[in-house]
């Protein structure tokens, strides 16, 4: 391994400083838990309990999926939940009133609010 | 040609600038940094989302029309149904969720003062923000409509005037009087940049899209 010396430290350092203070300044926020994600972005549809009943949810045409129904999850897979997360229920031939959130969350958060959906239904997802 | 300058500058400040220094006092006094960010950039984090106690005013010099802060900041009204961070505020009824208790603006200014400070927060400019972007032109109604409510769905979100909506975010009555279209189609073609832990989903409009849907929401006064 090639030592570093502690100018290349202190060199590294500014230069790293400059896109850290850039990244620091862009609108690209930090990950955040599946718990926190869900609270914030699908409680007012599917609702603090997961059963779909968010304040939303009495005008919605189409009611919001129970996640804690280990019945209606389990007939979905895991592919087809990330895809209807990732790009909305019209993708896999639901209602347009469950938004696509790829542009709001990242593949990684959408898998981890995958295995979120399946601890509160504590189901495995159809294969 | 200093001096000039100098005076000039002097001039142009006792013309306009003076109210908006007023105002800037005006919202020292009244303390609305309690509650709203005056200053950006806005919060990253849930976290931190969920202190929020106010729509963040940073940037109000983009985002509003004039006349209607000045009307506003003296006699408030409810805009966010279910609250401005719609979290805080859910009461549960047996399992359904419902809205509980949510707070109104404590703003109450004079008509004198609220002049003076809607010229303040019309200084608030956020200079990336392109302008002139949005093309007045005739409403299609029935198209607009056709776009968000059967496709893509805003009023599962949003209040329409008549149709009813949603409740975890503001209503769309009298949104035209309200704010500034350039605002509303940098908004609505990416939400994050103003708000980067907003719960709006993004879309992919084109701007045919998005010129149908502000010109809509701007006739809805
Ligand atoms: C604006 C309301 C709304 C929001 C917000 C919302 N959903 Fe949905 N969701 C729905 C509705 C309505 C359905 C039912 C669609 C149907 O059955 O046609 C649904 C269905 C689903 C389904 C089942 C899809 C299927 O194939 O049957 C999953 C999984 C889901 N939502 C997850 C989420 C997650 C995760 C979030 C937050 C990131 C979220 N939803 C946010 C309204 C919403
Ligand atoms: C006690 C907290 C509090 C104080 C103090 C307060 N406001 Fe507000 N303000 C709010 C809340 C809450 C809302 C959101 C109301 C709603 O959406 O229904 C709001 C909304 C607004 C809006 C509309 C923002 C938007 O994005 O829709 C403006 C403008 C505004 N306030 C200006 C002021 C001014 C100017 C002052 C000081 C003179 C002030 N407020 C003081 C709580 C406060
Ligand atoms: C999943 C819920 C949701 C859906 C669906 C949704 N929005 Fe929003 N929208 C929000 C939230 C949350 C805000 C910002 C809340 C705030 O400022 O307090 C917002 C703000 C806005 C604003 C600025 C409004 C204001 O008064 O400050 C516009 C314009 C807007 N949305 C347009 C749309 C359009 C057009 C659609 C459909 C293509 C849509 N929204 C769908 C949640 C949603």
């Amino acid at each position: 391994m090639r030592k570093i010396g502690f100018f290349n430290l202190m060199m590294g350092a500014v230069f790293m400083a400059v896109p850290l203070v850039a990244l620091l300044g862009s609108s690209d926020a930090a990950a955040e838990s599946a718990a926190d994600n869900y609270k914030l972005y699908c409680v007012q549809c599917h609702g603090t309990k997961g059963v779909g009943k968010g304040i939303n949810a009495p005008v919605l045409a189409v009611a919001p999926r129970n996640h804690t129904s280990a019945k209606d999850m389990g007939e979905l897979t895991d592919s087809g939940v990330f895809k209807a997360i990732k790009e909305g229920g019209v993708a896999v031939g639901k209602s347009t009133q469950m938004p696509p959130w790829g542009g709001v969350l990242t593949d990684d958060e959408i898998n981890d609010l995958v295995k979120h959906l399946r601890g509160m239904c504590k189901c495995e997802g159809k294969k | 040609m200093k001096r000039l300058l100098a005076i000039s500058g002097l001039l142009v400040f006792f013309a306009g600038g003076a109210l908006a220094a007023d105002g800037k006092a005006l919202v020292g006094k009244f303390k609305c940094a309690d509650c709203h960010k005056m200053q950006g950039p806005a919060v990253k984090t849930i976290a931190d989302v969920m202190k929020r106690k106010a729509p963040d005013l940073f940037y109000a010099g983009s985002k509003f029309n004039r006349d209607w802060l000045v009307k506003y900041i003296q006699n408030p009204t409810k805009l966010r149904p279910g609250g401005v961070v719609y979290l805080n505020h859910i009461k549960l009824d047996g399992d359904q969720d419902t809205v509980g208790k949510v707070l109104k603006c404590a703003s109450k200014l004079s008509a004198g003062d609220a002049e003076a400070v809607a010229d303040y927060l019309m200084t608030l400019k956020d200079p990336d923000m392109k302008t002139g972007v949005f093309k007045p032109g005739k409403v299609k109604k029935a198209r607009a409509k056709m776009v968000m409510l059967k496709k893509e769905a805003c009023n599962a979100c949003h209040m329409f005037p008549k149709k009813g909506g949603g409740v975890s975010c503001p209503t769309f009555e009298g949104i035209g009087s309200r704010l500034n279209p350039d605002w509303m189609y940098s908004f609505i073609k990416n939400p994050r940049k103003w708000d980067p832990k907003i719960w709006m989903a993004v879309r992919d409009f084109d701007d045919a899209t998005l010129q149908l849907m502000v010109n809509y929401l701007s006739s809805l006064k």
